[in-house]
């Protein structure tokens, strides 16, 4: 009898002793997709570590804060979506309707965004976009998504032509991958070039998968532009900076568009990136920005010394730091969440971000430069914190 | 084998998951979305491919080519229209494009037809970049449940068609070009003609399919839509269910998709290797298909009982 109820006691007090603090400790589970397999993989990690620097750094406070009503550690619930936009669709699907996660984060690119946005829109979860770039995005009905990023291909395109008019560029040579994002800058390039009297000696576009670019190179050596601009991702960027230093492009002025903004690239080409503009409007000492240079720290201390990647890395960062504000504001209620993100103004490592529809209205678009080896922001004017400098000659 | 176990096949695999609609939830629709999905696409390529013998590695071809025809005309045309004349259109270039492509036989079409895909790709790729579209977003699509009901109708017409082309005259003819088109020839079989009506018949289905995937995935791109993996699924589902019948199929695609959806959710990180090792497994222990092996033992267990 006594040890039955010493038994019962036991298993009533192991019980309380398992749900009391485990109720309270729930964590905040939160799923989305990520490609770890085909064409973007390898632009995967520059989200997923983002994601991963950003979990870290709450659960170690000791997780979100629930609209001032204690803490919850965040849980990721994520899937390979192969780098098929169908796929993702399925993917948000069942993490919200067989997963029951509490919140959604963004998927990588473009294109998924557009074929999960009526996933998120019929299930009413609030998502804050990263990693997405296109005039288009203005279409997506407001709502239940919103766009972090500052590089809409318009505003680059004008940001573009006044960053080649403060270095009295005359003429330039364009070239550009067949890819969406790259076509896209040039539409609206294009006719700002002509506005500003830039002549445009030299325009070749190319496929995604381009193995040699010499034979388009030597010609645009042979026209000798004040500019170069490259329109390129990861791998046909390398493929540049390889063949541009073997042929001898010697323009000052040489923008390469995705790829010097990730820490490989400083690695794989050391002074030879010095003096390239790419796409970036970010860097850990930025002034009047939050969370920079911890972020810049944490990244660095959990991935053994790597960088994160100034454009995707940043831009995620910043959108976990939208829907961690707004949690901390009014908590996991997804109507609520909604409500902040379209009324607040957020603290981010891009500085003040608040919305105005879909978009982010107050980052503008803008470049960064590689200089002695570190990344600069170089335009515009009132977020650089160093001016752009020429190219110098290639190390051979 | 009896005709009536046939009929218990292909009502096991398309009547139970359709009377789901109703009910299922999101997630089980998309899946369902899937299998008759490549139901249809397996089918159709049946018809050229399983019967006259003339293996087609680029069937996404029609599929991509049917979606872009959508996108094209999406918002000009009623939903369900645009979607037949993508069909439409999609078959009608397949009879201009295969006469000239079908004179090609044995390893030099399985290469042809591969790169007929690639070079369509790449011409909407360059057509795209010269009028500056950079994306194609498809806003305000039907809801799942009905692009679901219409994927399994493409799903049963495809398997009656294939089921019903296997019983004619034509089917016969058909499969006399796979067997010996020379010989079929002398005879007075009409091959040309024949495999034309095979080619565009087989592209009409992957069109159509096509054109609702468009709507599921909320976007075209051509790397997507014309994407080499699609074709490769469709013959590796084939060879799977074994067969040159419409029940063959099936089999291999509710086995590949179902397999695949249960070890994708639950092993997310391995479980391509998973799916690998099956696959090779299946190919080592049962090469006829899952279609004969069952056939074969069903037989046997026949043969047992009497």
């Amino acid at each position: 009898m006594l040890k039955r109820l010493l038994t019962a006691s036991l298993a009533l007090v192991g019980m309380f002793g398992l749900l009391g603090p485990a109720h309270a400790a729930d964590p905040v589970k939160i799923g989305f997709s990520i490609p770890k397999t085909g064409l973007f993989a390898p632009a995967g990690p520059s989200q997923l570590n983002a994601y991963l620097v950003w979990q870290k750094m709450v659960n170690d406070k000791g997780g979100l804060d629930i609209g001032g009503k204690g803490r919850r550690k965040i849980e990721f619930v994520q899937y390979d979506d192969k780098s098929d936009p169908a796929r993702a669709v399925k993917i948000y699907e069942k993490l919200i309707t067989s997963d029951k996660v509490d919140l959604v984060m963004a998927p990588w690119g473009t294109p998924h965004h557009f074929a999960i946005a009526p996933v998120v829109e019929r299930h009413k979860f609030p998502l804050i976009g990263n990693t997405a770039a296109s005039v288009a995005l203005r279409k997506v009905k407001p709502g239940y998504l919103w766009f972090t990023t500052p590089m809409m291909p318009d505003n680059l395109a004008k940001e573009m032509t006044a960053m080649l008019k403060s270095r009295s560029v005359k003429s330039v040579a364009i070239m550009y991958n067949l890819l969406p994002f790259a076509s896209e800058n040039i539409q609206f390039l294009m006719p700002a070039l002509a506005k500003a009297g830039i002549k445009v000696l030299f325009e070749a576009k190319y496929p995604p998968d381009i193995k040699d670019m010499t034979g388009m190179l030597t010609k645009v050596k042979a026209k000798n532009p004040d500019a170069v601009l490259v329109y390129s991702y990861p791998g046909d960027s390398i493929l540049y900076m390889n063949q541009a230093r073997e042929v001898g492009i010697n323009a000052k002025t040489q923008y390469v568009m995705v790829g010097p903004a990730i820490g490989f690239f400083r690695g794989m080409f050391k002074g030879n990136l010095d003096g390239i503009v790419t796409m970036a409007a970010w860097t850990p000492g930025m002034k009047n920005t939050t969370g920079s240079q911890e972020f810049y720290n944490a990244y660095k201390k959990m991935f053994k010394g790597h960088e994160p990647d100034y454009l995707d890395s940043v831009e995620v960062f910043v959108s976990s730091q939208i829907l961690e504000q707004a949690i901390a504001k009014v908590g996991l209620d997804r109507e609520k969440i909604r409500q902040a993100v379209n009324t607040m103004t957020f603290d981010t490592v891009y500085g003040k971000i608040k919305f105005d529809g879909v978009q982010n209205s107050i980052t503008p678009a803008g470049f960064a430069q590689i200089q002695k080896g570190k990344i600069e922001v170089v335009w515009p004017k009132q977020r650089a914190t160093s001016s752009v400098v020429d190219k110098g000659a290639w190390a051979k | 084998m009896s005709n009536s176990f046939k009929f218990i096949c292909i009502a096991a695999v398309i009547i139970i998951p359709g009377s789901l609609s109703g009910f299922a939830s999101e997630y089980m629709l998309g899946i369902g979305f899937t299998l008759f999905m490549y139901i249809a696409l397996a089918q159709s390529w049946i018809i050229l491919s399983g019967m006259t013998g003339y293996i087609s590695l680029g069937h996404v071809v029609f599929f991509g080519s049917g979606a872009y025809v959508f996108v094209l005309i999406w918002g000009l045309v009623p939903v369900w229209l645009g979607v037949a004349l993508s069909g439409l259109v999609v078959g009608f270039g397949a009879i201009i494009i295969g006469y000239p492509v079908l004179r090609v036989r044995g390893p030099y079409f399985v290469i042809l037809s591969f790169g007929l895909a690639e070079l369509v790709k790449n011409l909407v790729l360059i057509n795209e970049a010269r009028m500056y579209v950079s994306l194609r977003p498809v806003f305000g699509a039907p809801p799942l449940a009905q692009l679901y009901i219409a994927m399994l109708v493409l799903a049963v017409g495809a398997t009656v068609l294939t089921f019903w082309i296997r019983r004619s005259r034509f089917g016969a003819g058909l499969r006399s070009i796979r067997e010996d088109e020379w010989a079929a020839e002398t005879i007075g079989v009409p091959v040309a003609r024949l495999k034309l009506m095979a080619f565009a018949l087989s592209g009409v289905v992957p069109a159509m399919v096509g054109a609702i995937f468009i709507m599921r995935s909320g976007i075209f791109q051509p790397g997507d839509a014309f994407n080499p993996i699609v074709s490769f699924t469709i013959v590796t589902m084939v060879i799977i269910g074994g067969s040159d019948d419409a029940p063959g199929p099936l089999l291999g695609v509710a086995f590949l998709v179902i397999l695949q959806e249960l070890l994708w959710a639950n092993w997310p990180e391995i479980y391509m290797i998973i799916l690998g090792a099956l696959l090779i497994g299946f190919v080592l222990f049962a090469p006829g298909g899952i279609f004969s092996w069952l056939s074969k033992n069903i037989s046997r267990g026949n043969k047992n009982a009497a």
